[in-house]
């Protein structure tokens, strides 16, 4: 019964869509109207994703998706959970993030009516492809042909709150680029007055806030639930989460130039385009099972060519539209060698060619079965080597660039920040040289560490310093740099010093980690409501009186007879003790302790980046 | 200054980049790709010691063995040939005798692989589209594979 709701629903969603896309040519609606029937469709689809859910919570069984992704033993959060967890669920959840976007834009204040209406029929253009691609090969309402009182049970490694929350954030990412892609093809055939501009930029901020959010989460998840103390395996799906990023970083750079400049406007709706074909490639690619990955549920051709199809559709519209409708009025723009317009113009080359690179590096092995018959992998050395040199200019920029001029290429204080440049530079040599000496760690603690001091001179000698809500939004774009190189910092001693330190132990031995002694104390089973689990109990620093127990080891689930590794993780500001429970032989068990520096860091980096994305979507 | 020659150095920079962008994959393409082979088509080949590579197949029935709590030795075949791995650290915790698998590492000697990461599928119906294509080209093909 709810499955029929849910399904009619969502057909009545995209009828709506149809109706409003003819309403073009055929019906001329009044503005609130139209308004109306967005709004209805988004309701509908929502209504249509929450009896999905609805389906999961009270395990209605005589669903098919339910019945093949839920088991009525789960908890509850992994119940509604697992309306995404599986492809035909998770894509619903993007039609629906969809017809949110659509909802909130249709408030929006402030703008030439006819270019709103023309931004959401483009969207409702867009809900029609999604949507017909869930109701043609991704129906999630389709009906169980046999009785059955228990289901399947969803994937134990995805039974995690971080993984519950991660895909929904993600999608608000790549799909709020829709509607980026929207108003820029929109801006393009009315040849709107700037207004387009601001708009964009703004829903463009939002997009890649969530993005960052979704990425991070995700990679936090893999950090503690994958159990190989890392938190970046340049996954396919991990390569083409950081394209839309990187291409939206870009965008929003670029958005910024427009105050000062207007020929950058071509560039700006090229670069929207990009974002969200990027996104949809992504999703898709992955999700079709082209690419191998831990992300792919089980394919189906049927589906890859209307993937394929729908890729093309809009990637394809959005270019063609692109090439025939150029921007009127082009000045032509201010370069100089050191100003602003010249380095974000430099940033945005070094992230476009940073994106192809990720590009290339993932559909490598593609184009080689193709061309050659032979099957290759392409690892994360491909990509450490090529994109971080790629990155480092960019960094090197992206320090002092806030505070550059518009108009001249002098710097306020540049001898200020060559000197401290000089120091940094000797202080960062000596500790490296007198620790262990590593190049990239190095340069990438010099790089963190400069944008970090670079950006504090500048908001310490160019704004005065007040605590308002004005002055945060005008260090805003500092903040957000400080953030990256925290993150870089982050990043460098994670993975150049990390340390692995392997034992064979009993229970009752104990062990020296870093100096501090551990000892192994017990290893102990405990029944949870769906899955056992099995842990090692540590106590690390025994010597001291503060004593910290960490628990590592493996869970057990019987419905899907998987077992999923629990790392155990002491987390200190400085680093994480990351705890992993091998397997055992006469007692014996193998034990890997990892010692990551600086993981907070990385973390840390992104809630500020976050942050900033925040404050400057309030900005005007 | 001129205004024309702080453009020049400008584009002058852009070309640099783009060019050492396009050196840096050319190089690493060359370097940092591994090849994945199936059992039966690394004994028509052959194979050169030390060098990195990528197997996947099935982990044979009865060849698990564990030697310690953290090195191991098994089989990997696709019914037509098999090869002798030995590991050491934790294997991931979807391993197990009868399932797809993927390793990556090198040939010791003649005989025997040493793997450096060994990369179980990820559940119980879903092979990796790699391993798929090898082994229907064997015509070692489950159905139940999806």
């Amino acid at each position: 019964m709810i499955s029929l709701i849910g399904f009619l629903s969502l057909v009545f969603a995209i009828g709506i869509n149809f109706y409003l896309l003819l309403s073009r040519y055929i019906f001329k609606f009044k503005k609130q109207r139209f308004n109306f029937f967005i709004r209805l469709s988004s309701l509908l689809t929502l209504l249509s994703f929450f009896s999905l859910m609805y389906a999961y919570v009270t395990s209605d069984f005589s669903n098919y998706n339910v019945f093949q992704n839920s088991h009525s033993d789960k908890p509850l959060i992994y119940k509604i959970s697992g309306t995404w967890g599986n492809h035909e669920g998770s894509m619903l959840l993007w039609l629906c993030i969809l017809s949110i976007f659509s909802f909130f834009f249709s408030f929006t204040k402030n703008i030439e009516d006819n270019f709103q209406k023309l931004t959401l029929i483009i969207q409702a253009f867009l809900h029609i492809l999604f949507g017909l691609f869930i109701v043609l090969t991704s129906n999630p309402f389709l009906v169980n042909s046999i009785l059955v009182n228990e289901g399947l049970g969803l994937n134990p490694i995805l039974q995690d709150p971080g993984l519950a929350i991660h895909p929904p954030v993600l999608y608000a990412g790549y799909v709020g680029y829709s509607i980026v892609f929207s108003i820029a093809i929109a801006g393009l055939f009315q040849n709107a007055d700037d207004e387009w501009l601001y708009v964009a930029k703004k829903w463009s901020l939002i997009s890649w806030t969530f993005l960052t959010g979704g990425i991070a989460l995700g990679s936090y998840w893999a950090y503690y639930e994958l159990g190989w103390g890392g938190w970046w395996f340049w996954d396919p799906v991990e390569n083409i989460s950081l394209m839309p990023w990187i291409a939206g970083l870009a965008l929003v750079h670029s958005l910024i130039m427009v105050r000062g400049e207007q020929a950058i406007k071509k560039w700006i709706v090229f670069l929207s385009i990009l974002c969200f074909s990027l996104s949809v490639f992504g999703t898709f690619l992955v999700r079709s099972g082209i690419l191998t990955s831990v992300h792919s549920f089980a394919a189906d051709s049927s589906r890859g060519v209307f993937i394929l199809l729908i890729f093309f559709i809009i990637t394809g519209f959005g270019f063609l539209v692109f090439l025939l409708k150029e921007p009127k009025k082009s000045n032509s723009l201010n370069l100089l060698f050191i100003n602003k317009v010249s380095a974000l113009v430099i940033n945005n080359i070094l992230m476009i060619i940073a994106t192809l690179t990720i590009l290339l590096g993932t559909i490598y092995p593609i184009i080689i079965e193709v061309l050659y018959n032979k099957r290759i992998s392409v690892g994360g050395p491909y990509f450490n080597s090529t994109v971080i040199p790629i990155m480092i200019p960019g960094f090197l920029l992206m320090s002092i660039a806030p505070i550059l001029s518009w108009q001249t290429s002098k710097i306020k204080s540049s001898k200020k920040y060559a000197l401290s440049f000089i120091i940094l530079s000797i202080v960062v040599l000596l500790q490296s040289y007198f620790l262990n000496f590593n190049t990239w760690g190095f340069v990438g603690l010099l790089l963190g560490l400069w944008i970090i001091l670079a950006s504090i001179i500048a908001i310490l000698t160019s704004y005065k310093i007040k605590f308002t809500i004005k002055f945060f939004q005008i260090i805003n774009p500092h903040i957000a740099h400080i953030g990256v190189g925290i993150a870089i910092i982050g990043i460098t001693c994670s993975s150049v010093f990390q340390n692995e330190l392997d034992f064979n132990l009993s229970e009752g031995d104990e062990f020296n980690v870093n100096g501090k002694k551990v000892l192994f104390e017990k290893i102990e089973t405990t029944n949870e409501t769906n899955f056992q689990a099995l842990r090692g109990k540590f106590l690390f620093n025994i010597e001291s009186n503060k004593i910290n127990e960490i628990k590592a080891g493996k869970n057990y689930y019987p419905v899907s007879k998987i077992i999923t590794s629990e790392a155990g993780i002491l987390h200190q500001w400085n680093r994480d003790i990351y705890f992993i429970l091998g397997d055992q032989k006469n007692n014996e068990w193998f034990v890997r302790v990892l010692i990551n520096p600086f993981v907070s860091f990385i973390w840390l980096g992104v809630i500020l980046m976050v942050y900033s994305g925040l404050i400057a979507v309030t900005r005007r | 200054m001129s205004l024309r020659f702080q453009r020049l150095l400008l584009i002058l920079f852009t070309l640099i980049i783009i060019f050492s962008a396009v050196l840096l994959i050319l190089y690493n393409t060359r370097e940092n790709v591994s090849y994945f082979y199936t059992p039966s088509e690394i004994n028509k080949s052959d194979i050169k010691i030390n060098k990195i590579i990528r197997i996947g197949g099935f982990v044979e029935n009865d060849s698990f063995k564990k030697i310690s709590s953290s090195s191991f030795e098994f089989r990997i075949t696709d019914e037509k040939a098999s090869i002798l791995v030995t590991f050491n650290g934790i294997l991931p915790d979807l391993f197990r005798e009868g399932q797809g698998a993927v390793i990556e590492g090198m040939f010791v000697n003649n005989d025997v692989f040493n793997a450096n990461d060994v990369f179980a599928k990820h559940d119980e119906n879903y092979m990796p589209a790699s391993i798929k294509e090898g082994l229907k080209d064997t015509g070692y093909w489950n159905k139940k594979y999806k």
